[in-house]
């Protein structure tokens, strides 16, 4: 099935040893190891970047834009991801983290406060308290999670909420208002995410809920940050920063539902965990909560897989530089003006976030069913271990492989090594 | 006609590995490749019976009977049995004890639920032997 679903995590064969690490963590069952190297399947990958964390050979690796991509386009911006600022001692301060980064070449940053400000208040002001929702509402901010949502938990897409992500609302506004100020056609200004997210660079490339994004290109907080560190120092001309205390508490688990300023709500970061949750959700457990923020990464975006900093550390900088600016504050005509972009579509999800039936044995259910029965009977002749050595992550992986006939060449090691322990007796 | 079925055992009390059985169910469902609507109410069923037997019963299994058509779910318990069947299906009557309604369990709505999430419902009790409840849910009904 290639329908040209380009994934930003990627394996490189030269540097897999086939081990079977990144098996066990996968969400979705996504990776199988077939003579000696790791495979991802595709229609299954959800970009969360479990894999790229857990790999002890650097062998998965994010495939993410270069800065040769701006000379495509006339006027440049840069959006750094508000995780950015956890990036560098505390000293440095975001004004001249901004600065730094304008100076590698873009004729402008801008701020990702402004998206995730205006995320923030329209969820809190309006969408919370509007007829029809599905509670518990969960947040659109995390590609993986939509992703997750969208293979393992399709009941629940009703439930995310339907607002553009901050990036993307950002990037609208950014692109709209260079457009107009500096009189460029939109199509040669290049907009360009700096990332800490795999799953972000793929939803860029393949966007979920919107026809095509804003942002043109994604750029590792890993690749660029070199250039960053190069371009500080001199602390002239720095640009004034416009960060609120909330959005620089956005990227840290938690911290969007607290800026909600409402009581019931759950916080869950790492995607194990979030599975668990969504399961309680799915049984209708939890209708009388209001929001659920659900971040795939453990501390939320500050865990994102191309960040440099621990997200411990990331934290604690984040939190002393939110000290240092005040509140966000909006007028009633602001919020008017918000809502109007909502529902114009302009900062809204306006395409609908289709289920992915990628687990399914069959698309015919009595052919399904058959497959089932196969799959149970192999089972039982399995050791259970889940050891993940034949390539598939669990003895139930390795049975419906079978069944499914993609693993002509399965072999369970224990089953064999039984077999020979046996003879010699 | 092709037919396949799981059993589960529960165990009374077993609050440890409570919901795993339903779970179970619900990912073979999503295998099978039913659709959403079916799932859910498949996986709200079970999960009731299944807190069911944990919470009133002396043990039991849940048991899941898939073809083409229908869906199944029973769940057979070896004790103690319902006094009052009528009274056990009224919304909002339970008579669970205090330390499982602390829990958040024990609201009086299992068995109710039970029968809004299937397309028909029976139950059998009694007191000293058991209980039997079978949920069928129609495959090709409107989803």
């Amino acid at each position: 099935m290639s329908n040209e679903y380009s994934h930003s995590v990627i394996l490189r064969e030269d540097r897999c040893i086939g081990c079977t690490s990144c098996l066990k963590v996968c969400p979705t069952e996504a990776i199988r190891v077939r003579d000696g190297k790791a495979k991802i399947i595709s229609d299954r990958c959800i970009d969360c970047g479990e894999c790229i964390r857990i790999c002890p050979n650097h062998a998965k690796s994010a495939i993410t834009d270069d800065l040769n991509m701006m000379k495509k386009f006339k006027y440049n911006i840069a959006i750094p991801s508000l995780t950015i600022y956890g990036q560098f001692p505390s000293n440095i301060s975001i004004s001249q983290i901004l600065t730094s980064i304008k100076r590698i070449g873009f004729d402008e940053v801008v701020e990702d406060t402004i998206g995730a400000d205006i995320s923030i208040f329209l969820i809190k002001e309006y969408l919370l308290k509007k007829s029809g929702m599905e509670f518990p509402l969960i947040n659109s901010s995390c590609p993986a999670i939509i992703r997750l949502i969208q293979i393992r938990f399709p009941d629940l897409i009703p439930n995310i909420i339907t607002i553009e992500t901050p990036v993307e609302i950002t990037a609208r506004i950014a692109k709209t208002e260079v457009a107009k100020r500096k009189g460029i056609d939109i199509k040669d200004i290049g907009v360009f995410f700096i990332t800490p997210c795999t799953a972000r660079v793929t939803s860029i490339r393949n966007p979920l809920g919107i026809t095509e994004s804003y942002v043109n290109g994604a750029i590792s907080i890993k690749d660029i940050y070199g250039e960053i560190v190069r371009n500080l120092g001199d602390n002239n001309n720095l640009i004034k920063g416009i960060s609120t205390r909330e959005s620089i508490l956005w990227p840290i688990a938690g911290g969007q539902a607290s800026a909600l300023g409402i009581e019931n709500y759950l916080a869950v970061d790492g995607i194990h965990d979030v599975i668990k949750v969504l399961e309680e959700v799915e049984l209708g457990k939890l209708e009388d909560i209001d929001f659920i923020e659900c971040s795939a990464c453990t501390g939320g975006c500050v865990g994102g897989p191309l960040v440099i900093q621990n997200s411990f550390i990331a934290k604690n900088r984040l939190m002393k530089h939110a000290k240092k600016v005040d509140i966000s504050k909006y007028t009633k005509e602001d919020l008017d003006r918000f809502i109007k972009m909502y529902e114009d579509g302009f900062i809204r999800l306006t395409e609908k976030i289709e289920p992915k039936s990628v687990m399914r044995l069959d698309k015919d259910l009595s052919k399904s069913i058959h497959k089932m029965e196969l799959v149970t009977e192999i089972l039982k002749n399995l050791p259970g271990l889940d050891c993940g050595i034949c390539g598939s992550p669990t003895c139930r992986a390795f049975a419906e492989d079978i069944v499914k006939g993609e693993n002509k060449k399965a072999v369970c090691m224990i089953k064999t090594m039984n077999g020979f322990k046996s003879k010699n007796l | 006609m092709g037919n396949i079925s799981y059993n589960f055992p529960i165990e009374k009390d077993d609050f440890e590995r409570a919901g795993e059985a339903s779970s179970k169910i619900k990912k073979i469902l999503r295998q099978l490749g039913m659709d959403s609507s079916i799932i859910r109410r498949v996986a709200i069923g079970a999960y009731e019976a299944e807190m069911n037997l944990v919470i009133h019963s002396l043990g039991g299994t849940i048991g899941i009977t898939i073809d083409p058509e229908s869906i199944i779910i029973t769940a057979e318990d070896t004790g103690p049995g319902i006094e009052n069947v009528q009274l056990a299906m009224k919304e909002g009557y339970s008579t669970a004890p205090d330390r499982i309604r602390e829990m958040g369990f024990g609201a009086g709505m299992g068995l109710p639920n039970m029968k809004k999430c299937s397309d028909s419902f029976d139950i059998e009790s009694i007191v000293g032997k058991g209980t039997k409840i079978v949920m069928k849910m129609m495959l090709k009904d409107g989803d």
